[in-house]
């Protein structure tokens, strides 16, 4: 069996090396780099510059902790970038060994389907190679998306990407866009010392979470000094000496040194001979696939961003591992019924299965159980008792809907709910699972309890936001 | 404890009048009750607002509560020193930890709200 992959991210590298373990001979083309935009220009750099952020702010306030630091404490985003490149560089050395230890062939150039069994490359070295398989996997993934508005030019209108290559902290920055890849921004810019203005032409930040979780980060960002503008659509983003404006409805102006543009992403669809191959594409313009990540093409799988759906790195290596075992004579389905998203702002949110506005829409009745995480031994220790967690389980059968977190490991704490909602836990199977002390899933303990009204440390009628 | 020259209002905010201004505050009640405070959402300069509705928060180590405002009114100052050191309205809840000056239309309706003594006894009641 060969197998060709294009696009080596987290969906077409983590496909590559399952297939390879089931027997298939792989061949992997990648145009930039191993890891995609997951390891290069996405999650991975941006949590290292947050793990920075992070030092920043507790070095800061290490006197409450008991800790004098003599002298001023300054970030310094070269050295801040350079740990993130070095973090980078480590990361993609070891998919490359994985590849070599697991006989997979890497062809780093550009591939253009032509045929639904062939591929032409072109090779950085400026030759082309033809390359020929049985079976495809299609990951090339997404880039950010572009206004008309608001054109790149990635010194002054910048792209997610192009910030994690700035040397000088901006003084100033509007980033346009409060979703996820804006929030994180946001609380970098902010955490060195820039004055942050987010615009959202929805009514809330971070739309796609529960609307209680998105009103508590909304108090955060104001406790952070990070200006937010929601029901604000940008009518154009333009460049003046010395920065940029952008302008607002009613002829109001914001200007500031740079804007960074995080609405959304495109998918990687152009150039790859999709036609050649007569894959076909949604009207949305993501590759169609069914559960099993075939495409209309047989023998032909899509995985990842590039899908549309859920653009998550960890979903995309999920699907990754559905198309290889199904190319290896499997027959799995990919199921979206539990599928964690964290959101790594300050503090973090983490979310699983259904919010509680999605309920109300869907006409089920539900329970709904919270704890905040400052009536916890363990926030108040490590002196971050920002937060909450919110469970929503079903009002007759007792099992969990959804679980929403906005608190400190919040990233680490959604697995536990993740896999009761994905095995179809009730709340009573958290609540009566002893979790260590002290701990902060604790909170998740105590929320679970809180659905029936029983959390220990939670005083009776306390209301809480 | 509790000033003889203020009124208090039940949701133990208290104001303090001088002409058609008025200043309003946390009593010393309710930042003994909150615990240390880390945060406070203050109202916004020259917004309306209602006696008895809500006009911002307060965050503590222990609780977020509301701060119900006393009066009638609108927001003519706020005080800015409690966005950075919000401390203050634990040390000093009658004075430097003030929270807004209100402009209000109706004088009488400070008549309505309670006297120290009356706070005193009310808050006695609140804690039994």
């Amino acid at each position: 069996m060969k197998l060709a992959v294009l696009g080596a991210g987290p969906g077409g590298y983590v496909a590559a090396i399952r297939a390879a373990q089931l027997g298939a001979e792989v061949t992997v083309v990648e145009k930039s780099e191993v890891g995609g935009t997951c390891l290069n220009w996405g999650c991975i750099p941006t949590k290292t510059l947050i793990a920075s952020c992070e030092l920043l702010a507790a070095a800061r306030k290490s006197e409450s902790f008991g800790i004098d630091i003599r002298g001023e404490i300054l970030p310094n985003i070269s050295k801040m970038m350079e740990r993130k490149n070095r973090v980078v560089e480590t990361l993609v050395k070891g998919i490359r060994a994985l590849f070599k230890s697991r006989g997979i062939t890497i062809i780093e150039g550009e591939g253009t389907l032509t045929s639904p069994h062939e591929m032409s490359v072109a090779l950085r070295s400026g030759e082309t190679r033809n390359l020929l398989f049985d079976r495809l996997i299609i990951a090339t993934g997404s880039r950010p998306r572009e206004i008309a508005s608001a054109k790149f030019d990635a010194v002054s209108i910048i792209s997610s990407e192009d910030a994690l290559g700035l040397s000088v902290i901006p003084k100033s920055i509007v980033i346009i866009g409060a979703g996820i890849i804006g929030c994180e921004y946001a609380n970098i810019f902010g955490s060195v010392g820039s004055e942050v203005t987010l615009i959202e032409k929805l009514p809330r930040v971070l739309a796609t979470e529960d609307t209680e979780i998105s009103a508590l980060f909304e108090r955060e960002l104001k406790k952070r000094k990070i200006k937010l503008r929601t029901n604000t659509v940008v009518e154009k983003v333009g460049v003046r000496a010395g920065g940029i404006y952008v302008s607002l409805p009613g002829g109001e102006e914001v200007v500031a040194e740079k804007a960074l543009v995080a609405v959304g992403r495109d998918f990687n669809t152009n150039g790859i001979g999709l036609e050649a191959a007569g894959v076909a594409k949604a009207a949305s313009g993501e590759i169609k696939v069914n559960r099993a990540m075939e495409t209309n093409i047989p023998g032909i799988y899509a995985v990842g961003d590039v899908t549309g759906g859920m653009m998550l790195a960890h979903v995309a290596s999920r699907q990754g591992i559905i198309a290889a075992r199904n190319i290896m004579g499997k027959n799995d389905k990919i199921d979206y019924t539990s599928v964690p998203s964290a959101i790594f702002t300050s503090p973090e949110i983490a979310s699983v299965g259904l919010r509680e506005f999605e309920t109300a829409e869907k006409g089920i009745k539900v329970r709904v159980g919270h704890f905040p995480f400052r009536l916890l031994g363990k926030a108040h220790a490590i002196g971050e008792i920002e937060g909450i967690v919110k469970i929503i389980s079903d009002f007759k059968s007792d099992r969990i809907l959804g679980v929403h977190i906005m608190g400190p490991r919040a990233s680490d704490l959604i697995h536990e709910a993740t896999l009761a909602i994905r095995k179809g836990l009730k709340t009573k199977d958290i609540s009566e699972t002893i979790h260590a002390h002290p701990t902060l899933s604790e909170a998740l303990k105590e929320a679970a309890e809180d659905v029936h009204g029983e959390a220990i440390h939670l005083g009776a009628g306390e209301v809480l936001k | 404890m509790n000033p003889d020259d203020l009124r208090y209002h039940k949701e133990h905010t208290w104001v303090r009048v001088s002409g058609r201004k008025a200043t309003i505050g946390i009593t010393d009640y309710a930042q003994d009750a909150l615990g240390d405070i880390v945060y406070i959402d203050l109202p916004e300069v020259d917004t309306d607002v209602d006696a008895n509705s809500e006009i911002g928060e307060i965050e503590s180590t222990k609780a977020t509560s509301s701060i119900i405002a006393p009066v009638h009114g609108r927001v003519h100052e706020v005080n800015d020193d409690l966005a950075e050191s919000p401390e203050v309205m634990n040390e000093d809840p009658y004075g430097k930890g003030w929270i807004a000056v209100i402009e209000i239309d109706d004088a009488s309706e400070i008549e309505d709200l309670m006297d120290a003594t009356e706070y005193s006894k009310y808050v006695e009641e609140e804690s039994k």
